[in-house]
């Protein structure tokens, strides 16, 4: 929990600032498709270090839209609160493991590597029946490797 | 004055037209513009740990340097982390949305215009959210397509998400997502953001553009919006 905290670059006491109006909940984009989602309730979670957290349907698909954000009185940032709990919680995706790594090695998105290295993932999942709709996002390019400045 | 253009990973490979059409514009609208030597990716959403992804953001700042403290960044996920990571406010960071408008595009030789079109301007989330990081004229997309002829549909789904931020984990979102927006529309779709493009494209079958494509048409650059 104490990891989850300072991810979100929030002190535990600003979880305390919450208060309580759900209005985010009342405008979040899963609400939109019946999902259930609380923002509010994930918050007071962190703040009593409840382990049922990943449970919450925010962490399977919190879309990071920030209209929780900019309802909120205190624009509490609630889709970073959800990605330091997906990234402690190691949740992300090969597709996502792939993306990081590709940073890792080129400094750069490169879009050949994370595709050979997320191929599993992109089959399993039925991603590439959606390769007619993106021929036109293929480029050729080469990687460039940052060079240190 | 010269500003530092930061264009990121995806207009130097999947959105390589945005990154073309955006630099010709400005060229065109009279600003001049260099790219950030080695520039690195600023991360986009995929860090769950905030002081990491501010980091790589805060290394592009140095690197801009070089150039201007001025900078341009079109990706609205770049665009935003720069501005996030910009907490002293050494820096100006701008969007080419805030150069975009309609007085000086104006000025310039307009051969065609928008009558008769019916188009949805589309932003999503990171260019109007959060406030402290939105762009500045919060109806550019508008205001271009009306003062040329086009006729608008869809303002009430404009900043609604296109759940593209999960397209690579867990896609039956985005779809959700895509679906509403679509039925609560019509017309050719008109974005900014790759990631929107790239949604809204895949999970519905209406056409979708780049405002560029639009501005270029006008100015007689290209046949077909
Ligand atoms: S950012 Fe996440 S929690 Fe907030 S409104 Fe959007 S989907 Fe809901
Ligand atoms: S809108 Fe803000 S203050 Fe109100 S419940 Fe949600 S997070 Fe708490």
């Amino acid at each position: 929990m104490e990891k989850i905290i300072a991810y979100t670059g929030y002190k535990k006491k600003d979880f305390s600032a919450c208060l309580g109006c759900k209005i985010c909940a009342s405008v979040c984009t899963l609400n939109d498709f019946s999902m259930h989602a609380n923002p509010q309730g994930l918050l007071l979670k962190i703040l009593l270090g409840d382990n049922t957290i990943t449970d919450d349907p925010l962490i399977k698909n919190c879309v990071s839209c920030y209209r929780c954000t900019d309802a909120c009185p205190w624009q509490i940032r609630v889709p970073e609160v959800v990605r330091a709990i997906r990234e402690t919680l190691e949740l992300s995706s090969p597709f996502e493991k792939a993306f990081k790594g590709s940073i890792s090695i080129w400094g750069r998105v490169y879009e050949p590597y994370i595709f050979m290295n997320a191929i599993g993932f992109l089959i399993k999942n039925g991603y590439l029946k959606h390769l007619m709709k993106w021929t036109e996002y293929i480029s050729f390019h080469l990687p460039h490797k940052i060079k240190r400045i | 004055m010269e500003y530092s253009y930061y264009p990121g990973c995806s207009l130097t490979g999947s959105a390589k037209r945005l990154d073309m059409a955006t630099r010709k514009i400005l060229l065109t609208l009279g600003y001049t513009i260099k790219e950030i030597p080695e520039w690195n990716c600023c991360g986009a959403v995929e860090y769950g740990n905030k002081e990491e992804l501010i980091r790589l953001s805060r290394e592009n700042l140095k690197k801009a340097e070089a150039v201007s403290k001025t900078i341009i960044a079109p990706c609205p996920a770049c665009y935003r982390n720069l501005k996030e990571s910009n907490r002293d406010g050494d820096f100006n960071i701008y969007n080419p949305l805030d150069m975009f408008n309609v007085a000086d595009i104006n000025k310039l030789e307009i051969k065609k215009d928008l009558k008769k079109m019916v188009f949805t301007p589309y932003y999503g989330c990171v260019l109007l959210r959060p406030k402290e990081t939105a762009i500045k004229n919060r109806n550019i997309i508008e205001e271009i397509i009306t003062n040329f002829g086009g006729e608008i549909d869809g303002e009430k789904i404009r900043d609604r998400c296109c759940g593209g931020n999960l397209f690579f984990s867990n896609k039956e979102m985005t779809e959700k997502c895509v679906n509403l927006i679509a039925s609560r529309s019509k017309g050719i779709f008109v974005v900014y953001c790759p990631l929107c493009h790239m949604a809204l494209n895949t999970f519905s079958n209406r056409k979708v553009v780049y405002i560029t494509n639009i501005i270029l048409y006008m100015l007689g650059e290209r046949k077909n919006i």
